[in-house]
């Protein structure tokens, strides 16, 4: 009786309930609403979401006003890679302290953009505001011009204080600001078949692998954005043709501006799995119409499924059966993880995410087995309630997803900002199916005290049924 | 942080020690029960705050009283009088200039009959947060122990800034700092309004903390009926009008010399009016949580009163 008791105490609040839907319930799901108060979600500040979206930009200047405390916090967070400057790894800041805030912080931020200019020689500096900048009024606007115009450089303000709104709200502010960019540039010399790759972001080198995939079929790739962004893409990026976005939660908006102003229709991909990467590839090169560059990209799908494939069976026998839960940023890496998992064998138990709108829960939900539980915008307390209730094996997630599973002893797979093996393209399914397999099947999790709950009931059940 | 804790300490231990006085040794010495006053003048911005604060505080001090003046406006102009004009150094000019590393001799000077002249300043105008400032700037005050029982005050008077535009501005009467509020109002109808504001933030504070209104200042405009008006307003905000202050040239003509009134010409009659003000406070023990008036029920008094006929 003892065993079932951890899980019997933790409920999900009632505000919340609509936003927590189990497969086949019949239920009404509610999504893309601000966070329950006090539910502590896992969701970030529209700040830090303005600032994951920009800073893989890597020679532009990224400068924090605010106080440090907004500077350190996401230093370097998304552990994007660049082949050339690293300037955007730093995490400028104005530390603006008590002095600042009585006095405002204008000069302090002029002076600081100035230095750092001069010093880097940056193609454009972003500066964000943080809930302070949004309180105590700066004008920031007006410094950004003016030191834009002192320095020839453009100093662009990204109005995200983080009181504004959801994480999405910042999406929406780097955007804004990043558009800023966009059509100062030269298209002379852009292919007719060409693409930007919106909402990738480079990390593990993935923006490179998938570039290449489309540079072997014929597809010119004017700009990632922002995964080893540079400045100069990204005021050319309006003379692609099309525009591929992947992280539907960040990208949507700049990609739907380019759209609006200069005509670009964009397609929603993604390069987790054989299946959506192959899917990926065929949707650009169906757009251009062309059939060689279909033959080509089909000739490079068999290729590269044949290479892999014998590989992922292998691993795919040891992991069925084997339960998974997914808590994500965007919807569509949810969706790409579910179709993963189910190429491995594996069963989606619990899926969610901070970010998604209606319309991705409703394709989450077609894509799903029924009994899946599916949650939006979630908390600490309700992914351990699931993990324990639904006895999952593997917990994939971000950065603040790591300490639930460890701590309830489940195998956990960093699918977020801090992975350092590439995972997605062809390639990135081998590493993923490698690194779920490693991680779900080690010993360390027999002894995990979930697991000692569990067999201490199975023990307790065979002692009540042997007994007279 | 820990002066600070010193200070509640030692308030505490004083507060105790009043009541084992009174309790039990009627004949101990009568200076261990000397309870400082905390005041804070509030009102409409250009009502004549920080002239009745400096004119009222002047004749205390006359009294013999020891007192210390906190202005606790941006444009730091609340001392002028009691300094003779000297442009002090606010505390927030000498944080910035000088760091954490304050003496209490740097940031407050000495006035008129040994007036004790404190400035919080602010920034400019249109930027930073001044409110912020005030916090700040008090908080500093009491950890260099400006304060403390060894000051041996009898009064600390805080003027603040005529629209309490934001939680900054409501410091003074939080936290239990000022424990009366005296209100300069006159018979015009913004003045009355900000008035009755006023008395909002007080009801707000007066519930979760010890601030209480000791009642409405008249520093007339020579509205008609003014005086029956102010009276009856007080009335219906449950306080009392302390004094009502006739409006006369001498306190223009002791503002352009730099000085209060008394400084200027102790003779002249509107330096009794200010005495009298003096006297009323310092003996005024009526201190209360006012009752708020409703627009309409503002409005219909200032009809009653003829102001719109």
């Amino acid at each position: 009786m003892k065993a079932d008791e951890p899980t019997k105490v933790i409920q999900v609040l009632d505000d919340r309930a609509a936003q927590v839907w189990t497969k086949g319930s019949g239920e009404a799901f509610v999504c893309d609403r601000k966070s329950t108060a006090g539910s502590v979600t896992q969701r970030a500040c529209a700040f830090c979401g303005s600032r994951v979206v920009l800073y893989p930009i890597a020679d532009a200047l990224h400068i924090v006003h605010g106080p440090i405390g907004c500077a350190v916090y996401n230093w370097d967070i998304r552990g994007s890679l660049s082949s050339g400057s690293q300037l955007h790894r730093n995490s400028f800041s104005t530390d603006l302290a008590e002095k600042e805030v009585i006095f405002g912080g204008e000069k302090k931020l002029e002076a600081s953009l100035l230095e750092l200019i001069e010093y880097y020689k940056p193609k454009a500096a972003f500066v964000y505001s943080t809930c302070i900048v949004g309180l105590i009024g700066d004008d920031v606007q007006a410094i950004c011009r003016k030191v834009s115009k002192k320095t020839n450089i453009d100093c662009i303000p990204v109005d995200s204080p983080g009181f504004k709104g959801t994480k999405k709200t910042g999406y929406q502010a780097a955007c804004e600001a990043a558009y800023k960019l966009v059509g100062t540039g030269d298209t002379s010399g852009i292919s007719k078949y060409s693409i930007n790759l919106m909402g990738e972001f480079n990390i593990g080198g993935e923006a490179w692998m998938i570039r290449e995939y489309y540079e072997r079929i014929g597809i010119e790739v004017v700009a990632t954005i922002t995964g080893d962004g540079r400045v100069d893409d990204l005021r050319r990026c309006h003379g692609a043709a099309l525009n591929l976005v992947q992280c539907s939660g960040s990208m949507t908006h700049l990609a739907q501006l380019l759209e609006e102003e200069h005509g670009i229709p964009l397609k929603r991909v993604s390069f987790f799995g054989f299946e959506d990467t192959a899917q990926a590839l065929y949707t650009a090169a169906e757009h251009f119409g062309d059939p060689e560059l279909m033959c080509k990209a089909e000739e490079l799908v068999r290729d590269e499924i044949a290479k892999y494939t014998p590989k992922i069976k292998a691993y795919r026998k040891e992991l069925k059966g084997k339960k998974a839960a997914l808590y994500v940023g965007g919807a569509f890496k949810a969706f790409s993880l579910v179709l993963a998992l189910r190429a491995l064998g594996m069963k989606t138990v619990l899926a969610g995410t901070q970010t998604g709108n209606a319309e991705d829960y409703k394709q989450l939900q077609d894509i799903c087995d029924p009994g899946t539980v599916i949650v939006d915008d979630s908390n600490p307390l309700e992914l351990a309630k699931f993990v324990l209730e639904k006895e999952v094996d593997l917990f994939i997630g971000g950065v603040k997803e790591r300490p639930i599973a460890f701590k309830l002893g489940v195998a956990f797979c960093d699918h977020n900002h801090e992975r350092k093996i590439p995972l997605a393209g062809f390639e990135g399914m081998l590493h993923f199916a490698d690194e779920v397999a490693k991680s779900v099947l080690s010993p360390i999790w027999k002894f995990a005290p979930r697991h000692e709950l569990r067999a201490l009931k199975i023990n307790t059940q065979i002692a009540d049924t042997e007994s007279p | 942080m820990k002066k600070t804790q010193d200070f509640t300490t030692n308030h505490n231990t004083n507060q105790r020690r009043n009541m084992s006085a009174t309790l039990e040794a009627p004949t101990t010495e009568k200076t261990a029960v000397k309870k400082m006053r905390k005041i804070a003048i509030y009102g409409k911005g250009g009502i004549g705050k920080s002239t009745t604060t400096q004119n009222t505080v002047a004749a205390l001090a006359e009294m013999g009283k020891k007192i210390m003046v906190v202005g606790c406006d941006p444009k730091a102009d609340s001392t002028r009088l009691l300094l003779g004009g000297l442009a002090q150094r606010s505390v927030l000019d000498t944080l910035r200039e000088e760091g954490e590393d304050v003496e209490l001799e740097d940031i407050r000077s000495g006035g008129f009959c040994s007036t004790l002249c404190v400035e919080s300043g602010g920034p400019e105008p249109g930027v930073g947060c001044a409110g912020r400032g005030i916090i700040t700037s008090i908080n500093m005050l009491e950890q260099l122990g400006a304060y403390d029982e060894e000051q041996e005050l009898d009064y600390v008077f805080y003027d603040v800034l005529g629209d309490v535009v934001c939680g900054g501005f409501a410091m003074p009467i939080r936290e239990g700092k000022a424990e009366e509020i005296y209100i300069v109002c006159s018979g015009e109808m913004m003045a009355m309004y900000a008035a009755n504001n006023i008395c909002k933030g007080i009801m707000k504070f007066a519930e979760t903390g010890v601030v209480r209104l000791g009642g409405l200042i008249c520093n007339s405009r020579n509205v008609d009926r003014e005086r029956d008006l102010i009276e009856e307003f007080a009335k219906r905000l449950g306080t009392q009008m302390v004094h009502f202050v006739p409006r006369d040239n001498d306190v223009q003509r002791a503002e352009i010399n730099r000085k209060t009134v008394i400084d200027w010409n102790s003779e002249v009659n509107q330096a009794n009016e200010y005495r009298t003000l003096a006297k009323n406070i310092d003996k005024n023990t009526m201190t209360v949580i006012p009752k708020p008036l409703e627009i309409e029920e503002l409005e219909a008094l200032l009809m009653e009163y003829g102001l719109f006929n």
